[in-house]
């Protein structure tokens, strides 16, 4: 229990330093960077209670929202993207699949776990960008950075998931 | 009662969702008001450090684009000298007098040299830090430039770090002017491309065309008057029709700074406390 605590704690902050130092500083075409730490919370695994994964959420927003000075919008969406991880990957895994399901490629199946990752990151992105562009004058703009970043941050989740679990 | 218990635990998770929910909104609240929330932004001393380390490491690496960009600079800045001293030579004045018509070397502003931390131009409410602080003599309300024009105004700081409010930040309004005229607005950013802002406030019966210099005004004691700000790319009306609204082309490409100078009214305190009478 406390060893998979720790190595999620690690993982975490491997994350999130890639976040803060590399991907903050990336704006394709001026537009939204592509945010990595949703994947911390898309991957806690089947059987996590519904608490833990909302404590995971928050406190990886917290800590991304310091770096990034975007106090209190990281750790809403990925709150909110938390509560709703358990049930929807409940939903989504294979029937026949183990107690302690760690979803990847190889565990749910290709197909399936695509859908899952974009279907909470997008959830993710929306609370993000209408929690950012709160009274934003420039609508259309507000809706290109979301498009941007979320199609970056897919990319490069489904990337990272790769590297993280190379056999399929 | 077992059963009773067991119903409640079943449903903590709402709460606990409703009030980590709860609590970042007021993190996103209080985020509004600079000074009170600056330990829960990248000025704090743990997320400075860090944002220090990274931009040491790549300073080196940006460090000949930064020089070639200095060099250009210096020639330019010497061909303007050259040209405007000859100028003044022609008309018959002494040459000693530039020096008094420049607003930094008439001894009421001092300069603070600073290297940018951290800085972003993709949010609605930018935010820069920089690697001076309370220690080296930066206050909240110093005003923040480049060797471009303005960048921002302090708003926060801690013994060796600054949060600057950037140019691109929703809150910030910069007391403007056109040069060579006395009508003045504020300059507000509206989100989107880093590289614009508009001007509000312009009377209708303004002679204004594209490429008219944008300046600062000096009427807020934070910058002194003259300094670059942008030129005019589009003149608009403004919502209400009552004015005109200025498409500004910003002069300083703030997503691509790494030194910065903060400057101190030495006579701020002076003016505010007439101000105040």
């Amino acid at each position: 229990m406390i060893t998979r605590i720790l190595i999620r704690l690690a993982w975490a902050l491997m994350l999130l330093l890639v976040q803060v130092l590399i991907l903050d500083q990336v704006h394709p075409w001026g537009y939204g960077a592509p945010l990595l730490c949703p994947l911390i919370v898309i991957t806690l695994p089947m059987g996590t209670s519904r608490s833990e994964a909302l404590l995971w959420g928050f406190g990886v927003g917290f800590v991304a929202d310091i770096f990034a000075g975007t106090s209190g919008i990281s750790s809403a969406a990925l709150t909110f993207i938390a509560f709703l991880q358990p049930p929807l990957l409940e939903l989504m895994a294979p029937r026949d699949s183990e107690e302690e399901l760690h979803p990847s490629f190889s565990t749910m199946g290709r197909w399936n776990y695509l859908q899952f990752i974009a279907l909470l990151l997008l959830l993710h992105h929306l609370v993000y960008f209408a929690l950012e562009g709160f009274s934003y004058f420039h609508l259309t703009d507000i809706a290109i950075s979301m498009g941007v970043s979320y199609a970056a941050s897919l990319l490069l989740i489904i990337l990272a998931e790769h590297v993280r679990n190379p056999k399929k | 009662m077992h059963d009773f218990i067991e119903r409640i635990t079943a449903y903590v998770h709402w709460a606990l969702f409703l009030l980590l929910e709860a609590l970042s909104g007021f993190l996103l609240f209080q985020y509004n008001h600079y000074q009170g929330s600056i330990w829960f932004t990248q000025a704090n001393t743990v997320a400075a450090q860090v944002h220090e380390w990274e931009a040491k490491a790549l300073s080196y690496l940006r460090m000949p684009a930064e020089n070639a960009a200095l060099v250009r600079r210096n020639i330019i800045l010497q061909q303007q000298l050259d040209i405007l001293r000859h100028n003044l030579a022609l008309a018959g004045t002494d040459t000693t007098t530039l020096n008094s018509q420049q607003p930094m070397a008439s001894g009421q502003w001092s300069t603070i040299e600073a290297r940018i931390i951290d800085n972003s131009v993709r949010k609605r409410d930018n935010m820069i830090v920089i690697d001076v602080g309370s220690e080296d003599g930066v206050a909240p309300e110093m005003g923040v430039l480049s060797g471009t024009g303005v960048v921002g105004i302090v708003s926060g700081v801690t013994p060796h770090h600054a949060l600057v409010m950037s140019i691109l930040n929703s809150h910030s309004s910069i007391s403007c002017r056109l040069r060579g005229t006395e009508y003045f607005g504020y300059l507000k950013w509206k989100g989107g491309t880093p590289l614009r802002a508009y001007m509000d406030d312009v009377p209708r019966h303004a002679h204004i065309k594209k490429g008219d210099i944008v300046e600062t005004s000096g009427f807020s004691n934070v910058f002194p008057a003259g300094i670059f700000l942008g030129k005019v790319a589009e003149i608009k009306n403004s919502s209400d029709g009552l004015a005109y609204e200025l498409e500004i082309l910003l002069s300083t490409d703030i997503a691509n700074l790494r030194h910065v100078n903060v400057i101190n009214n030495l006579i701020k305190e002076e003016l505010d406390s007439l101000v105040a009478q």
